[in-house]
């Protein structure tokens, strides 16, 4: 009898460790996803000093869109939290995007081996952020289902782990809805 | 919200793979059992650990050395980022969208296009392209076929194909000793007992000359259901089927296949390399490639999904 009892309770406590394990380790995945998605964020805000100087060389009457970028990029290097991280990745990813159609209208510029390897550079960032995030927001969603669903919901307060904010984009050029007329 | 299509192909195909792996259990124990109604004791208690002995032996080497014997196997040549910045920036926001390491990459000098990924788990995953197909797609339908390739490291599919060869292997070589013994009518017991069903003496010798044939078209099943996996798990990371709908589409209007075109490496590439007419769907390591277009067609009229 004592023995099914103890084997009883090593079965709960095994499935305990189980569950807080499993929450903790989200928790981690989710911090690595973020550390990715700023390594990122980091590696496009130091490709833009070489861009703006590029672009100047040749297009020196678009100082107003130059200007929009290097603010963009001032705000998105100090941001911190997530919700301010990713407003300012928004606004910076608007501005490049403006920077770049600029260049279609300079042809020597669009032709140079320079600019050429750091349009490279930026789109593969740009793909890179992107993915960080939706890694990110897969990895939130787990967690979040982990925290708010039975049994692992149980064991969110003794893990100390709680739901997380996914990453939003704050862009108004993705959230604006199509216009749609009858 | 409403379970992405992707998700619900990724775990449907799962679930067959399990169920294909059961079955070769299942076809494993009946060829026991048929040596053992046979035979008797004695013959079949040497014979089954000695026929899945060899067959462990030969796989688990292949499994463990893939990345490795791949090379050699195929000729391809590792590179580094110096040789490729492009091809490995692209490979590298697919290591991000998948959470996966970075794998070796390797090229294949052949006219055809083509890709393929090996390793036995995934931090000693191997992925390598013909010279041919980093000629012929664009980015967009260069990393469907990463993700597709990533999907296979990720699914652990070197290892889902080494059980499945494990097992054919040891089925392949137990039925064909123990038909071998029936001819010479050696190997049965002397205190066998002789009262033995004889309808069941006619299951088992029916069933050790179709194990065999059973168990490879088991190992192709499974081979389709995880090429089809990797489709569904390749647009989990890209959110773009329509990238590899379109790099299928360039495949199926190449003609070329791969030179080399041996079996024993047929299963690993990304579009079957043997020609498509002269093997029946039914032993096909592939499912057909306008059947993979027509299921990532579907998915793209989902439409963008969520995060």
């Amino acid at each position: 009898m004592e023995l099914i009892i103890i084997g009883v309770i090593a079965l709960l406590v095994i499935f305990g460790v189980a569950q807080y394990n499993r929450l903790v380790r989200l928790n981690i995945t989710v911090d690595e996803a973020f550390a990715q998605i700023e390594v990122q964020l980091k590696r496009r805000a130091d490709l833009i000093p070489n861009l703006v100087e590029t672009v100047k060389g040749y297009a020196k009457h678009e100082q107003g869109t130059l200007d929009a970028v290097i603010t963009a990029r001032a705000q998105s290097t100090s941001a911190t939290t997530i919700g301010e991280v990713a407003k300012a990745d928004g606004a910076l990813t608007n501005a490049l995007r403006g920077l770049l159609a600029v260049a279609e209208a300079y042809p020597d510029l669009k032709a140079s081996t320079n600019f050429l390897s750091l349009q490279e550079e930026l789109s593969t960032t740009e793909n890179k952020v992107s993915f960080a995030r939706q890694f990110y927001n897969d990895n939130v969603r787990l967690l979040n289902t982990a925290v708010k669903t039975i049994p692992t919901s149980f064991f969110a307060g003794l893990a100390k782990v709680g739901a997380r904010d996914f990453y939003e984009v704050e862009n108004a050029a993705d959230r604006n809805v199509p216009n749609v007329k009858f | 919200m409403a379970e992405n299509n992707f998700r619900a192909l990724q775990s449907a195909n799962k679930g067959k793979t399990y169920f294909l792996l059961a079955s070769m259990g299942l076809l494993t124990w009946l060829v026991a059992y048929a040596a053992l109604t046979y035979f008797g004791v004695g013959t079949a208690s040497t014979m089954v650990p000695f026929a899945v002995g060899i067959a462990l032996i030969g796989v688990w080497g292949s499994y463990y050395g893939s990345d490795k014997l791949v090379l050699t196997m195929t000729g391809a040549k590792l590179i580094t980022r110096e040789d490729a910045p492009e091809l490995f920036n692209v490979i590298e926001e697919v290591v991000i969208a998948s959470g996966l390491p970075m794998p070796k990459v390797a090229i294949v000098e052949d006219s055809a296009p083509n890709a393929f990924a090996t390793g036995r788990n995934p931090e000693h995953a191997l992925i390598a392209f013909t010279t041919r197909i980093l000629e012929v797609m664009d980015r967009d339908e260069l990393q469907g076929v990463i993700a597709h390739e990533m999907s296979h490291v990720a699914n652990r599919d070197t290892l889902v194909s080494a059980v499945a060869a494990t097992t054919a292997g040891a089925i392949a070589i137990l039925s064909d000793f123990l038909t071998r013994m029936m001819w010479f009518g050696g190997g049965r017991d002397r205190d066998r007992d002789n009262s033995a069903n004889p309808l069941a003496l006619v299951f088992s010798l029916v069933i050790l000359i179709l194990a065999p044939i059973a168990a490879i078209l088991l190992k192709s099943a499974i081979s389709r259901k995880r090429e089809a996996l990797a489709d569904a798990t390749a647009v989990s990371f890209t959110r773009n089927p329509a990238g590899l709908r379109k790099a299928l589409e360039v495949l199926a209007a190449d003609t070329t296949v791969v030179r080399q075109k041996s079996n024993a490496v047929a299963h690993i590439w990304i579009e079957s390399p043997l020609d498509g007419s002269s093997v029946s769907k039914l032993f096909s390591t592939h499912p057909p490639i306008q059947e993979r277009i027509a299921t990532l067609k579907a998915m793209e009229s989902l439409g963008p999904t969520g995060n």
